[in-house]
């Protein structure tokens, strides 16, 4: 066990899966000599030489068409975008080529692909680089998703998702990368599609990913100063999902908030509140709330920023109108 | 490298093959037994040259009008025409249309619809072989109508930049579905494009299936020896609407059609086999009997084939 930021945990996993795994390799816009953006692949370039740390042109359809290509003759590459914002400029390549392998060839040609992206607000960097889209990749079927919220998750999702033989869409908080945490040593995966309880608790379930969920754990802080017990649900990855997990929550809690720090309108929190009413409606003591951004592109100013991320305080407020 | 008579008349074979699918496929199409049929008559001499001398192992990526190329490389022709009417019994199994399959064992990467898509994926393919150290070469197809998408200019500056073992194999028909050459490229070349980002280019006679092959040859000896991608501009045309699907006829003239019929590649070849004495009429004629049985025969087998059962359309989504 070591403590290590969540960068340098998703560091630690590259170098365990090169080490490990020959067909391995790393592409992007300034990752092997610079080390990347956040610098999670700071070093590897060196340690595994450039034929396996690959520093590409800007060019998004390239790399990513290039990245596809290649996972279709035998390699594992992985692949970061800068930002999530990004994917816009090469999206056919995700969802009509990557996703769509399998299917099309009858499960005779796979795309063993992690694509990593930087996603998410707080740091004043505006409408190109901070939005949340996840709700975009969930939507399509062939995609799996991930978010991790813990350096301790970045790493073991992040080898999961290297192992996994399908597309991966690897989505890292830019806010969290300088997080802290203890990471346990050596090579371990944490499966897609199981949550993480980070926090128990009988009177509420909050649900949240990513960015949101040390905001879910704050609000459960402050309302158990007031007598209010949240349950905290980290989802991990949103595809595959663990429906099971969020159903045995809201059995026992009886109230349901999705906080998540996407817009509100068609946010995976729909997702979420539409399974739980399908299977658990009689367990609902109170109608399911989601506490996400309003409709708006994310400002630049910080200030302006705040008024995108309110989901923070309103997340306190929602839950003490639940238990009312 | 150099063909004999014996190749020629196997590339005699290929063609005639190609060519009578075609004829086959569109009337099929016309008649309403299936949706749609984008053909590449005319276009034959192209899937033909290029594949010929491939090894197993290297890789094709397909255009719309790749069917020659998976007829060529083995796919067998009762398979194809399932996929045409999206039986099951064809590597799709009706879940996608057979324009754009994938035969990984034969070394058909796939196509895709959206046009010029294949160009990164044909690279990334090249750049896997190179850092897993194979000798296998890459063929990336595509037509006119893509050299105006980004995907073709990232692709091919990709591909260049890193010297990478592909072969970018532009088939020049002139049209863009109904879009003339001269009103979608600026410029007035493609070839010049690719001389912009460095590449060695060659210009080549796209029915004439033999210059094909040799142009082809050259390519992917260079890449195999590690000297990088060589850009190839077939000039071909395409006797056949863009496709079957409402779009029949359009600003061409009857008189540039004809133009082009008359430098058919597959009478072309059956010229030069007679004249030089390699074959007799008689005994291509016998070939083109024994082609048609096939075809005949690969429709029957297709019209026989069942649709799959319903589950099948939900798996497969995930590995």
């Amino acid at each position: 066990m070591a403590r290590m930021s969540y960068a340098q945990a998703l560091n630690e996993a590259h170098r365990i899966a090169m080490h490990d795994d020959p067909r391995v390799f790393v592409l992007g816009e300034d990752i092997g000599v610079y080390g990347g953006i956040y610098r999670v692949t700071k070093g590897l370039q060196a340690e595994f030489g450039e034929q396996r740390v690959l520093d590409t042109p800007i060019s998004e359809i390239a790399i990513t068409g290039a990245a596809v290509g290649a996972a279709l003759v035998g390699s594992r590459p992985i692949l970061e975008i800068g930002f999530v914002d990004f994917v816009g400029t090469c999206w056919d390549q995700v969802f009509n080529q990557a996703a769509k392998f399998s299917y099309m060839t009858d499960g005779r040609a796979s795309v063993p692909l992690v694509i990593r992206m930087a996603c998410g607000a707080g740091l004043g960097y505006g409408v190109h680089h901070s939005q949340s889209l996840e709700a975009w990749f969930t939507h399509v079927p062939g995609l799996k998703v991930v978010m991790p919220a813990t350096p301790a998750d970045a790493k073991g999702l992040l080898l999961a998702a290297i192992d996994d033989p399908n597309p991966v869409i690897f989505l890292e908080h830019k806010f969290l990368y300088e997080v802290k945490d203890e990471v346990p040593d050596g090579r371990y995966t944490v499966p897609l599609g199981k949550a993480w309880m980070a926090r128990e608790g009988a009177d509420v379930t909050i649900v949240s990913w990513s960015g949101a969920v040390p905001w879910a754990l704050k609000a459960a802080e402050q309302a158990a100063a007031e007598g209010i017990e949240c349950e905290v649900l980290d989802l991990r990855s949103l595809v595959p999902l663990d429906e099971d997990a969020i159903v045995a929550s809201v059995e026992k809690t009886g109230r349901l908030i999705v906080c998540h720090e996407a817009c509100t309108t068609g946010g995976f929190g729909a997702e979420v509140i539409a399974r739980v009413v399908t299977r658990a409606f009689d367990f609902l003591d109170a109608e399911p709330l989601r506490v996400a951004a309003p409709d708006i592109p994310v400002p630049n100013s910080l200030p302006l920023e705040a008024v995108y991320l309110g989901t923070r305080e309103r997340l306190l407020e929602a839950v003490r109108g639940i238990v009312s | 490298m150099s063909l004999s008579p014996q190749d020629l008349k196997q590339l005699f074979r290929r063609l005639l093959l190609i060519r009578r699918f075609e004829e086959e496929a569109f009337r099929l199409a016309v008649a309403g037994k299936f949706s749609n049929y984008h053909g590449g008559m005319g276009q034959e001499a192209i899937p033909v040259g290029v594949c010929y001398g491939l090894k197993p192992t290297d890789n094709t990526m397909i255009t719309h009008r790749g069917l020659g190329v998976l007829l060529t490389r083995g796919v067998p022709v009762g398979e194809i025409f399932a996929g045409l009417y999206a039986k099951e019994s064809c590597p799709t199994r009706g879940r996608h249309p057979i324009f754009h399959m994938a035969a990984p064992e034969l070394g058909i990467l796939a196509g895709t619809t959206m046009v010029g898509s294949v160009i990164p994926l044909a690279t990334g393919a090249a750049l896997a072989a190179r850092i897993q150290g194979k000798p296998d070469v890459t063929i990336s197809f595509f037509g006119d109508g893509s050299v105006n998408r980004g995907d073709f200019h990232e692709g091919v500056n990709l591909g260049a930049v890193r010297k990478l073992p592909i072969v970018y194999f532009c088939e020049n028909n002139f049209y863009a579905k109904s879009m003339p050459l001269e009103a979608s490229t600026a410029g007035g070349s493609i070839i010049a494009r690719a001389q912009g980002y460095g590449l060695p280019s060659e210009l080549v006679d796209g029915n004439d299936v033999v210059a094909v092959y040799e142009a082809t040859q050259r390519a992917v000896a260079r890449a195999r020896a590690g000297e990088g991608p060589t850009f190839i501009e077939c000039l071909t045309y395409r006797w056949t609407p863009h496709s079957t699907a409402g779009d029949r006829e359009f600003s061409r003239t009857a008189e540039e059609l004809a133009s082009w019929k008359a430098k058919c590649p597959i009478l072309r070849l059956r010229k030069q086999l007679i004249e030089a004495g390699h074959a007799s009429a008689e005994e291509l004629d016998a070939v083109d009997i024994d082609i048609q049985r096939e075809v005949a025969e690969g429709v029957e087998f297709a019209e026989a084939a069942p649709y799959a059962a319903p589950e099948v359309a939900l798996e497969n989504v995930y590995v």
